[in-house]
């Protein structure tokens, strides 16, 4: 993957452009604020910009603003919000214009580097990549009838859809077969009272318009 | 060393016969003077406003219009008192803080209710009543002294020019002047007439001036019960200090660690991951599950900060009030509305109190009312900053019920003069209402 990062502390932004080297990927461009990332972006047209939420000048959402620019000037462009905080207007605010391509994680999660590229490799291939914390969140905002008919199992697949994996990263995860879990997802769904659709990405936002509740 | 004794003695005699010489002369008797005679009229007439006044507002007190006439008239009588003080500051340097000035709260009753309660108001009343019968001796005072010695300085003037004569007295036509009545017709009783004028116009100023202490300590006792007052406005300027001090120190050890300790907590996460990578398949299982254990104290670690983080002070916060109620909204456990409509961002402070109100409210409303949804508005009315917590659940909330912490939300929105209302009748519905200023 070709990568530019936008990060304001110099540690982070060099320690992120490390890693990700380490595992092969082309990081093209690291930049300390908005301004430079969208000239960046611009110039190098990556596959996904990884963005701090809090950059200079207010140091408040100058991140997710240019995200949101950039995905406006772009659709293809995948973006990752790489934050310590989960503030879920951000994230709701992210996913308003779609979830394809988009992520949002803590930035704890480069502890797990798998997990770490496996996710942006699925925001820079349109796929959308939400922190379990967010999840975790989204969850809590939605305790009504339709969750609390699902087992604890078929919760937590539901969780893991919801952060964007696939099914057979699902069934990877909870070592369980792929036909397993597509039984688990298609009792969610009548569950739920959602129409089955084919591919990740629609299941995806389905799963969120639902978990947001608007 | 008698000679120079007795020098020293007659010089300073000559020092105090001067200033008698020069008192009348110089410019402070007359302002003194000045105030004595504007004084008494104004007094005259705040009496009469304040007889006049009352005496409507309590006939009328059977009716609608009488009591809200008295709650009007006490203050309003201020003007009097403040109007006494200007001038006493003007014209004699004596200098009486004025009292802050009476802001009503909004609402007909509560207007009402504070102008009865206004005891800056009641005093300046008092301090009418009292200083009537005093500015009378003020203006006798000062008839007996100024005006008698003024008047006595003419009659030599009338005695030449045969003015204020009686011309025919005992039988005779003489050149008289009468002082009081009295027949005065040669120059030597004459001229001891202006003489004593002279001494009364000698002593005027200074006994203009002992009635004005006993002026000065009635105004004091009376018109300064704002030396309270002033002592409040300070306390309020330094506890809005304090407040928006803290707030701000919160807001500076949030960012802090943001920059400093969470940054390096992450970075450390970031090379032990390295750490892991570059060491690849062939260490040891103990040294693997070291470096395993070390990742996961570092997130561990992150994680934990970053929920003390959010006690300190919410980062959302930096973003405004309604995008920190959005995300406290979506940690409840329960759905929450939030419907915002601020024209402006209140200081820090306050957007901080509101924040930690509505989480505590929140967990009030999971924890105890059963509610299956909540909406927390947020609205500007008269200046002030009104949230609104309304559920649905089985109500009956009230300040003392165990556990809830209303009395502690309300003696905490009372540091900045906010005001905590509970509306939650059995069965519900509860709204909780909390008024705050916008600035502190």
């Amino acid at each position: 993957m070709r990568i530019v990062i936008a990060e304001d502390s110099a540690i982070l932004r060099e320690g992120l452009a490390q890693l990700l080297a380490m595992r092969g990927h082309e990081v093209v461009a690291a930049v300390p604020e908005p301004v430079a990332l969208l000239a960046a972006v611009a110039e190098h047209r990556p596959d996904v910009a990884v963005i701090d939420i809090r950059m200079p000048p207010s140091h408040t959402d100058e991140g997710l603003r240019a995200a949101i620019e950039l995905r406006q000037a772009d659709a293809k462009l995948g973006v990752l919000l790489f934050s310590q905080y989960v503030e879920t207007r951000f994230v709701r605010e992210l996913l308003a214009a779609g979830s394809s391509g988009v992520g949002y994680l803590l930035k704890e999660r480069v502890a797990d580097l798998d997990e770490f590229t496996s996710a942006l490799e699925r925001v820079a291939s349109g796929g959308t990549a939400l922190d379990p914390e967010v999840v975790t969140q989204l969850f809590g905002s939605r305790q009504d009838r339709g969750l609390a008919t699902l087992t604890p199992r078929e919760r937590e697949v539901l969780a893991l859809m919801a952060e964007g994996r696939t099914n057979s990263a699902i069934a990877k995860r909870l070592v369980v077969t792929d036909r397993a879990i597509e039984k688990h997802v298609a009792n969610i769904f009548t569950k739920l009272g959602l129409s089955a659709s084919d591919g990740d990405h629609r299941r995806v936002l389905s799963v969120l318009r639902y978990l947001d509740g608007r | 060393m008698g000679g120079v004794r007795k020098t020293a003695l007659m010089s300073q005699i000559w020092v105090v016969v001067r200033r008698v010489l020069r008192e009348p002369l110089s410019a402070r008797p007359l302002s003194e003077l000045a105030y004595v005679l504007l004084a008494a009229p104004v007094t005259v007439l705040g009496v009469l406003y304040v007889v006049v006044s009352l005496a409507v507002g309590v006939a009328l007190a059977v009716t609608a219009v009488g009591i809200p006439l008295i709650s009007w008239a006490v203050p309003s009588t201020r003007g009097f008192a403040a109007f006494r003080r200007h001038r006493a500051a003007g014209l004699l340097g004596r200098r009486i803080p004025d009292p802050a000035p009476f802001r009503p709260p909004p609402g007909f009753l509560a207007r009402v209710s504070a102008g009865l309660r206004d005891s800056i108001g009641w005093r300046a009343i008092g301090y009418l009543l009292l200083t009537l019968p005093l500015d009378a001796l003020g203006l006798y005072v000062v008839a007996v002294t100024w005006a008698r010695g003024l008047i006595a300085l003419t009659y030599p003037l009338q005695f030449a020019l045969g003015v204020n004569t009686s011309g025919f007295i005992n039988g005779q036509v003489r050149q008289v002047v009468l002082v009081n009545g009295t027949v005065a017709d040669t120059w030597p009783a004459v001229l001891l007439v202006s003489v004593v004028g002279v001494a009364l116009l000698l002593a005027a100023p200074w006994v203009v001036r002992a009635f004005l202490r006993l002026d000065g300590l009635l105004m004091r006792r009376l018109l300064d019960g704002v030396g309270a007052a002033a002592r409040i406005r300070d306390l309020e300027r330094s506890r809005a200090y304090a407040i928006e001090d803290v707030a701000a120190r919160l807001r500076r050890i949030e960012r802090d660690l943001h920059d400093g300790v969470q940054a390096r907590m992450v970075a450390l996460t970031m090379n032990l991951t390295m750490l892991n990578e570059t060491l690849g398949p062939d260490i040891s299982p103990q040294s693997r599950n070291l470096l395993t254990a070390a990742l996961d104290h570092a997130k561990d670690g992150i994680g934990e900060l970053r929920h003390m983080v959010s006690g300190i002070h919410p980062p959302a916060l930096d973003a405004g009030l309604e995008t920190a109620l959005g995300t406290l909204a979506a940690r409840s456990p329960i759905p929450v509305d939030v419907r915002a409509e601020l024209p402006e961002r209140p200081t820090e402070a306050i957007e901080t109190i509101a924040y930690f109100s509505v989480a505590e409210l929140l967990t009030n409303v999971t924890k105890h009312s059963g509610a299956d949804r909540a909406t927390v508005e947020l609205t500007e009315a008269d200046g002030r900053l009104v949230l609104r917590v309304t559920d649905d659940g089985r109500g009956g909330a009230d300040m003392e019920g165990a556990g809830t912490g209303l009395r502690g939300l309300t003696e905490r929105v009372g540091t900045v003069d906010g005001r905590l209302a509970v509306d939650s009748p059995a069965g519900g519905p509860t709204v909780i209402t909390i008024e705050l200023p916008l600035h502190t």
